[in-house]
């Protein structure tokens, strides 16, 4: 949605995604002015697409990028939402704020904390496939502390937040909406200066060839946590938000295998490793689940198992790879190497 | 002590199961280079053909397992070439794992619309027989789940030492990359060695709906301790997939009995992490293959 314009190396297929996404910017930044997003239907569907992305842009980091494959983004996505929950029930931040900045920046915090105490063992002594296993494992553990944490985390009925909502603030959809973008915007951004300067550089380098990177300076194990660090953040904070529009997080609902699976299937599907395709698969995706919904009440689940079977056996090297072969190369490295 | 060795031999039961599935996710893991997550909602699909086998046709559950089996495979088969074939080949390996998942998605919820949440479980006629060894209460069927994975795991190991696709399966999970070099179709050894995973899912399965009440959730879990189960094992050994799925077993049950139900799953993931970071190659495997994966 944000790739900048770069007029030094311009070329026709990047003016053409760069004019896409200026469009869709503007678009999604201004939808509010004209449209009622609190009780149209596109305002909760791009709130949900938001959501669902800035976990994806996440993971995009980690995996497309730098080639780990984290199978632990839903616990960091629980986290932050559970970090909001406790801070709000218990009234430590004390600002009493709708959507309040401290608790969502706190929610981008504690998933940090998390990730460099598990990344640090998982990345230092882990590759490829050995990383997923540990961040999978790590995913579970977490869920079940916060489900046997009893009265402190509310045990596997969480925590009802609506009777702490601030007063005279109205539930409406607006909000979200804006917060949401705002964060999307902010998560690409990151992504984007993130790919783009020196870390990225070294980022790259570790997923094409990790002892190549490492004889050439580049400190393997820092980068990694770096980037599994802000990949935990970004989720963290779509986890926040998402707690101000469900207002009863659950280990359940937080924790579920959906938070994980469904943004790689998005990011996957738009194409990894690229900055747009993250977006265009969280669309795609969850348009064609909507609608799914729709028509087929109650097969939700079902018809989510089919579009991902059907996309990868149909479409395996995304949307943004489509007609442009050299992509591919671009992607080779996203799998367990090293 | 007799609570003790009752709470081993509980354990030992539960691993078997959790052998079984590890055996199946290692065979596919070595080929394809993926942790079949669909797995364990694979075992509760049969287990429920099995409930199902019986209930309307009164077909024993063990006697089921010639039917099942072999069924397995052939839906191992079709599966691996309808969806896997593709994903197989590439070197990006999230697509494949998405498959899996998306096939878990699906087979859950078909589960979920078909059969309904309802938990189910079989209590057939010989359901309560036990023997009883000094003061032990040790069910029959239970002990034939024990049987079963040694079968299972015997009958993978002479496969892949006696046969001639065995033993390309097994240089497969080597080096993929050579084994076209060698002459070997890579496409059929991950197809085999992708049935006989889904096969020995419908093993787990027939015992599962012997012993355990199942429903329609169970398998994401299953699949994951599986996952725990050959970890502990180390990956690329079928008797150490079976001897880690039994040591987690008897791990959980000590948990469950020490430090109590809801934190089983603490002990199970937490011994995970330590043994991928402290023991890689597992408690039985060896050393250096690690390295390649």
């Amino acid at each position: 949605m944000k790739l900048m314009p770069d007029f030094s190396n311009l070329n026709r297929r990047k003016l053409v995604w760069a004019s896409f996404t200026a469009i869709a910017v503007v678009f999604l930044g201004t939808l509010p002015f004209y449209y009622d997003v609190h009780n149209g239907q596109l305002g909760i569907f791009f709130f949900t697409v938001f959501i669902y992305g800035i976990v994806g842009q996440g993971w995009n980091l980690v995996a497309g990028y730098t080639g780990q494959i984290s199978l632990g983004q839903n616990a960091f996505f629980g986290l932050g939402a559970f970090t909001t929950a406790l801070l709000w029930v218990y009234g430590v931040t004390h600002t009493g704020y709708w959507f309040d900045p401290v608790l969502i920046i706190l929610s981008g915090v504690t998933p940090i904390i998390l990730a460099v105490i598990v990344g640090l063992p998982l990345l230092s002594r882990l590759r490829g496939d050995y990383f997923s296993f540990g961040t999978l494992g790590m995913g579970m553990i977490v869920s079940v502390l916060f489900l046997n944490g009893g009265d402190l985390t509310g045990g596997s009925e969480g925590k009802l937040l609506i009777k702490y909502m601030p007063e005279g603030v109205a539930f409406n959809l607006r909000t979200h909406y804006w917060v949401a973008f705002l964060a999307a915007v902010f998560a690409t951004a990151v992504v984007y200066f993130m790919t783009t300067s020196r870390v990225g550089l070294a980022l790259k380098a570790i997923r094409e060839d990790e002892v190549s990177a490492a004889s050439h300076g580049v400190n393997v194990l820092k980068y990694k946590i770096i980037a599994f660090a802000v990949a935990a953040s970004l989720a963290g904070i779509a986890g926040s938000i998402y707690t101000y529009y469900l207002l009863h997080p659950m280990p359940m609902n937080v924790f579920a295998q959906n938070w994980l699976f469904i943004p790689i299937l998005m990011v996957v599907l738009g194409g990894t490793g690229t900055m747009l395709g993250p977006w265009l698969g969280a669309l795609v995706i969850y348009a064609i689940a909507w609608y799914g919904d729709k028509f087929f009440a109650g097969w939700h689940p079902v018809i989510l198992g089919v579009i991902i079977i059907l996309v990868m056996r149909f479409l395996p090297s995304g949307i943004v790879g489509l007609g442009d072969k050299a992509t591919g190369l671009s992607r080779r490295g996203s799998a367990g190497r090293g | 002590m007799v609570t003790f060795t009752q709470i081993l031999i509980n354990g030992i039961l539960l691993g078997s199961m959790y052998g079984i599935a590890a055996i199946g996710l290692s065979l596919i893991f070595g080929t394809m280079r993926i942790i079949f997550l669909a797995q364990g909602t694979m075992i509760v699909f049969f287990a429920y053909v099995v409930y199902w086998a019986f209930t309307l046709a009164g077909i024993d559950p063990y006697l089921c397992l010639f039917i099942v089996v072999p069924l397995a495979f052939v839906v191992g088969l079709g599966l691996f070439y309808l969806l896997f074939r593709k994903a197989a080949a590439l070197e990006d390996k999230n697509v494949s794992l998405l498959l899996a998942v998306g096939l878990m998605y699906l087979v859950e919820n078909l589960i979920l619309k078909i059969w309904s949440a309802t938990p189910r479980g079989l209590n057939i006629s010989y359901s309560s027989a036990t023997i009883v060894v000094g003061g032990l209460r040790v069910s029959w069927l239970r002990l034939a789940l024990l049987g079963l994975a040694l079968v299972s795991a015997l009958v993978v190991n002479l496969f892949l030492k006696k046969t001639r696709v065995g033993t390309a399966v097994r240089a497969a999970s080597e080096d993929m990359e050579a084994t076209p070099l060698q002459g070997i179709n890579s496409a059929w050894v991950c197809a085999v060695s992708f049935a006989i995973g889904i096969g020995l899912a419908g093993v787990a399965g027939a015992g599962m709906a012997t012993v355990y009440s199942f429903d329609y959730q169970f398998g994401f879990t299953f699949a994951l301790k599986a996952l725990v189960a050959l970890a502990l094992g180390g990956i690329g050994n079928v008797w150490g997939a079976l001897a880690g799925g039994l040591i987690l077993g008897i791990l959980e049950n000590l948990a469950a009995f020490y430090i109590g139900i809801g934190w089983i799953e603490i002990v199970s993931y937490g011994i995970f992490i330590l043994v991928l970071i402290f023991l890689p190659q597992g408690l039985f495997g060896r050393r250096g293959l690690v390295k390649k994966v």
